[in-house]
């Protein structure tokens, strides 16, 4: 038989003690931290998984300030693509009043003319809008325009990509020669024609007439791809979206504290700890010379 | 025949034992707190005649009575060796627990500050510069981001470098503790073998012997055997570290290696295994998987970079130098020349800044070096701190079996004080009697008619 003597059993007393207490001390630095995984041994594998769930919902995150910013550009793109088509619908009645004009008006023809040159002077100024700076038809280029005074290209032929999910790239502009047509033969060069032809030969504006129908193809396929361009991305922020939201209460499932159950676990830890005081208290005291006279 | 006065030796010799009986329960009570101590019991024989002699040769003994034959200590040996195996090897855990725990709290993670997070950030801000590589506010940011990525991994390089010189010191106290120790032990057998040679009592040295003993085993995981003439004799590591009254020398080689009187040993344990191991394994092991992650990240980066062209078209140059997680800088200053464009001629092409951006989800890049790094990490600590916990408990139930054989009873002296009492008591009585008797026999014998 196990002899119980004074030290043996204060020393048993002390290590239930301490471990009680050590219990309750654990307990309260993940309620006081909110977090279940106050250090990595609390649970190695749960640590890793948040270092790597943290990192997706980083990069998710930038994916998503990427779209805005891709929204942001196309909206620009849209935009003016809008009024370089309502503006050519003009240039395009006016070229007809110059064809049906005929030779016979010089100064009814230069009118029309002068309204053309202003309708190339606006034009030109939209094909060089910009976007936080950047011209949104000139390629990757590091000037401030895309296309320079004598209308002809000024950017370059790159392209700019917004990443707006994994493995998900989305090239957001033509080269403006694309959309305007190449350097020599563009839409400003065609506008610069018809102004000259209005005063001098308008019976020639029938081929210009046919280009201008070409250019505004170009650039109303342009605005149109622009606009899908706009939905996958909202589709693709939509998705990522509720990716966040997963990614976000699966970190919280595997590093926050579950506080109600938190709350059991301390009554129960502070229940015990308790009692083990108590009966310490009252068994210590005992011996037998309580009962000798 | 014994003579008349016989009666009162006896008595005398009984009141002499059980005040020597009660001398060593108060001796027991008196120690009861006395860390260390073994309690002790008088041993008591009865005294009778000498068998097999015939009555008239007989030496006149003061038979029928008691005397004590010697003074025992209750401890019990067996499990005092199994005590001192599991107090080296507890030693040992729960050193190896604390260093790994003390390197854990070097890397503060999962948190929003720690050097995950600050990787993160760092891949994100050039996520900003392809979106706009002409913004020269988010070039600066990047810039930003490596200087406070380096410092951190700088700074977690220099704490490693710090932490293991507290263990080294520790260790260098710990070596220092065990040859003095050593030493009192080698004084104690001397000291012990003349006393048991001359016949006296022993329990007291017995006592610091066993003490130092525990302490030995604590340290180093010291073996010992206990001779016959109560000296202890400690092997550490397979070599001999005190023989009778000789104390070897234990030092650590500058390789953290243990050394006996100069000889390398084997596997110890105790307090000082665990310091050498951390030492010589632990420590370096995460040194060089941070120092890993420093190099993937400079390699990676300046790879990406070299490949780019920076805002005025030149090709990129590194952004980091330095290869191990204690010389890692960032070299360049100026924001501009971080190269974001993958094609030359000064555009504002991001798609080499893009490339950065996308360094961080590699399956081999820094971030999964560390995050492997801290994997291991806590794998390692969690292991330890669970075996730590383990031979805890088994330390503490051998701890409470020997105190149980060894330790003070407050009960049981009491209840042996009580029985000393009584039959001191009842001793004095005889003496009364027997005085009684004689009394009647001198005073009162042939006075009839007087």
């Amino acid at each position: 038989m196990m002899r119980v003597t004074a030290g043996s059993a204060s020393r048993g007393a002390l290590a239930g003690l301490q471990a009680d207490a050590a219990r309750l001390s654990n307990l309260q630095r993940q309620i006081t931290s909110g977090r279940q995984i106050t250090r990595p041994s609390d649970s190695p594998t749960g640590t890793v998984t948040a270092l790597q769930l943290r990192s997706q919902l980083k990069q998710l995150t930038q994916f998503q300030t990427n779209a805005n910013d891709a929204l942001g550009w196309l909206t620009t793109v849209d935009s003016t693509l809008h009024s370089m088509t309502s503006q050519l619908q003009q240039v395009r009645s006016l070229v007809l009043q110059g064809m049906n004009t005929g030779t016979g008006n010089a100064a009814s023809n230069e009118a029309l003319a002068q309204q053309v040159d202003q309708a190339r002077a606006s034009l030109l100024s939209l094909a060089n809008s910009s976007y936080l700076g950047r011209p949104v038809f000139g390629g990757t280029t590091a000037g401030g325009v895309a296309f320079d005074a004598a209308g002809s290209y000024a950017g370059d032929t790159g392209t700019v990509t917004r990443t707006v999910g994994p493995n998900n790239a989305i090239d957001l502009n033509n080269p403006g020669t694309a959309t305007f047509g190449p350097n020599g033969s563009n839409l400003f060069d065609l506008l610069t024609d018809i102004s000259a032809k209005l005063r001098t030969n308008p019976s020639g504006l029938g081929t210009d007439l046919a280009q201008l129908d070409v250019r505004q193809v170009a650039i109303t396929n342009e605005q149109s791809l622009a606009g899908a361009k706009y939905q996958r991305i909202q589709s693709v922020q939509n998705t990522a979206n509720t990716n966040l939201v997963q990614l976000k209460s699966q970190l919280s499932d595997l590093q926050e504290v579950d506080l109600a159950d938190m709350a059991i676990q301390v009554t129960s830890a502070n229940a015990a700890y308790q009692a083990a005081l108590a009966t310490t208290a009252k068994v210590s005291q005992v011996s037998l010379l309580d009962f000798l006279r | 025949m014994t003579s008349s006065f016989s009666g009162l030796t006896n008595a005398l010799a009984a009141l002499n034992v059980q005040r020597y009986g009660m001398e060593v329960t108060g001796q027991n009570i008196a120690n009861a707190n006395t860390p260390g101590y073994t309690r002790q019991r008088a041993e008591l024989a009865a005294v009778g005649p000498t068998a097999g002699v015939a009555a008239l040769y007989a030496t006149q003994h003061p038979n029928g009575s008691v005397t004590v034959t010697g003074t025992t200590r209750l401890n019990d040996p067996m499990i005092d060796g199994r005590a001192r195996t599991e107090h080296g090897d507890n030693g040992y855990r729960q050193t190896t627990a604390t260093v790994l725990s003390s390197v854990e709290t070097l890397f503060d993670e999962p948190s929003d500050n720690g050097l995950a997070e600050q990787l993160n950030d760092f891949w994100n801000s050039w996520a900003a510069v392809a979106n706009n590589p002409g913004d020269l506010a988010a070039r600066n940011v990047v810039l930003q981001k490596a200087a406070s990525l380096t410092s951190s991994i700088n700074q977690s390089s220099a704490n490693l470098d710090r932490l293991t010189q507290a263990v080294s010191q520790q260790a260098s106290a710990a070596t220092v503790e065990i040859n003095t120790a050593a030493a009192a032990l080698a004084q104690l057998n001397g000291d012990i073998a003349v006393a048991s040679a001359s016949g006296s009592n022993t329990n007291a040295l017995a006592d610091q012997r066993d003490a130092l003993l525990l302490k030995l085993a604590d340290l180093t995981g010291a073996q010992s055997t206990i001779n016959a003439n109560g000296s202890a004799d400690v092997t550490v590591g397979g070599l001999t570290l005190v023989t009778s009254t000789t104390a070897s020398t234990l030092s650590l080689s500058s390789g953290n290696q243990i050394l006996v009187g100069g000889t390398p040993a084997g596997p110890a344990g105790g307090t000082l295994q665990g310091l050498v191991d951390g030492l010589t394994t632990a420590l370096p092991g995460y040194a060089a998987q941070l120092d890993a992650v420093a190099a993937s990240l400079a390699s990676t980066v300046n790879a990406g970079q070299s490949a780019g062209y920076d805002l005025a078209g030149n090709p990129g140059g590194p952004l980091f130098a330095g290869s191990t997680a204690a010389t890692l800088s960032v070299v360049v200053t100026n924001p501009a020349n971080l190269a974001a464009s993958g094609t030359p001629g000064g555009n504002l092409d991001g798609s080499a800044a893009l490339g950065m951006s996308q360094l961080g989800s590699s399956t081999s890049g820094a971030d999964a070096a560390y995050r492997a790094l801290v994997g291991t990490l806590a794998t390692d600590v969690q292991r330890a701190n669970q075996q730590a916990a383990v031979q805890q408990a088994v330390t503490n139930n051998i701890d409470e079996l020997a105190q149980s054989s060894a330790g003070v009873s407050f009960d049981e002296e009491t209840t042996n004080l009580l029985t000393y009492q009584r039959a001191y008591q009842a001793s004095s009585r005889v003496m009364s009697t027997v005085d009684e008797v004689l009394d009647l026999l001198i005073n009162h014998t042939g006075r009839a008619g007087l």
